[in-house]
């Protein structure tokens, strides 16, 4: 299963979802393929997860969606005690697993290219909907339908290691940027301010 | 803490608009937990590392909240990471109510606290986030209130680091 296909079937069933990403391949592809001012492109490792939860948290009526990477959810296994916990029904986590840190340019494995199940792992922290999704018909079956599903999902799908990141434009909105452009997208929609924007 | 410190520290946090507090509980502080619990005005989330309470804060604060994180001063430790990715980077205003645990002000230092907590200072000052030491109740209305309108100001973290009666 290829990345950036699942990334792709999944831009085109976007609407008014916010999504959330880490740093990794998938950001870069997924600025490619979406220019949703719901879009917040996280710019570090191991916190998409935790972002992602805030903004379910505070906006229960809102789809949140993070997509993230083996890597950076084994930077951030605590996350999920915490959402087998809060169960946040409007929360959809897509962690797209290659086994390897591939940002890294040696490709060096993670854990769970060895004996680690991170699918395994959320279930036992809590996450009744923790499944593992190895082949695009499959994610086109089963990830594509949790988007309609009110229910904490976490799928971890399997994908090859793909260089497509490294071949495609990077993002060239900065983080100031897309944070303001996601806040006011926010205050639009929801039709409220943000308080800390403020007026200057 | 005395209760009615705890009483007046949590009712700040209100006026000052805080009405999402993300917390790792610890020993000085603690008997906030429960009045921010019963109160339905501010929503309290329980973590299970001070880096998830920084995400998960800065994600509410993203979406509208004022948020404030609880922990220990160890938490600061350990959430270094998230504050400096999310808090500083992305540039998130963000209430930390820290618990000074070691510093010379707190009334329960010992052998166990006070070789990890003189780093604390230190630390907040490496990663550039402003904080304010808080000893007793005098003015803690006014001070909970600048540093919040600080943190909104700044786009950033701001510490409150709580010691001195806070500690008893």
């Amino acid at each position: 299963m290829i990345r950036y296909e699942c990334l792709q079937m999944l831009a085109s069933k976007m609407s008014n979802q916010l999504v959330v990403t880490s740093q990794s391949g998938q950001r870069i592809e997924w600025s490619h393929l979406s220019r949703h001012e719901g879009n917040l492109l996280l710019g570090m490792m191991g916190c998409a997860i935790g972002v992602a939860t805030g903004l379910a948290l505070a906006l229960p009526h809102r789809k949140v969606i993070a997509i993230d990477s083996d890597g950076s959810v084994l930077l951030s296994l605590f996350n999920l005690a915490t959402l087998g916990n809060l169960q946040p029904k409007n929360l959809l986590i897509y962690v797209f697993d290659n086994g390897v840190y591939s940002g890294s340019r040696i490709s060096y494995p993670t854990a769970t290219s060895g004996n680690t199940d991170l699918a395994a792992m959320a279930q036992a922290a809590g996450i009744k909907t923790a499944q593992t999704i190895r082949a695009f018909e499959e994610f086109k079956k089963v990830g594509i339908a949790a988007l309609d599903k009110d229910e904490l999902g976490f799928y971890v799908c399997k994908v090859d290691e793909s260089l497509m990141h490294r071949e495609i434009a990077r993002p060239n909105i900065d983080l100031a940027e897309n944070k303001y452009t996601f806040v006011r997208y926010l205050e639009r929609t929801e039709e409220k301010p943000i308080p800390f924007v403020g007026r200057g | 803490m005395k209760d009615e410190l705890a009483r007046r520290l949590v009712q700040s946090l209100k006026d000052a608009g805080i009405n999402f507090v993300t917390y790792l509980p610890e020993t000085r502080l603690s008997q906030i937990l429960p009045l921010i619990r019963d109160d339905p005005a501010m929503e309290l989330i329980a973590v299970a590392n001070e880096s998830e309470a920084v995400t998960i804060a800065a994600g509410a604060t993203l979406a509208g909240k004022q948020a404030a994180v609880y922990m220990e001063n160890t938490g600061i430790y350990v959430a270094s990471y998230s504050l400096l990715a999310v808090g500083k980077q992305l540039g998130v205003p963000l209430l930390l109510v820290v618990a000074y645990l070691g510093g010379v002000p707190d009334l329960r230092n010992s052998f166990l606290y006070a070789t990890i907590g003189k780093h604390s200072v230190p630390v907040l000052d490496g990663l550039g986030i402003d904080h304010r030491l808080v000893e007793d109740g005098e003015k803690l209305e006014v001070k909970v209130k600048d540093a919040v309108r600080a943190a909104n100001a700044l786009r950033a973290p701001y510490a409150l680091l709580f010691a001195g009666e806070f500690s008893e």
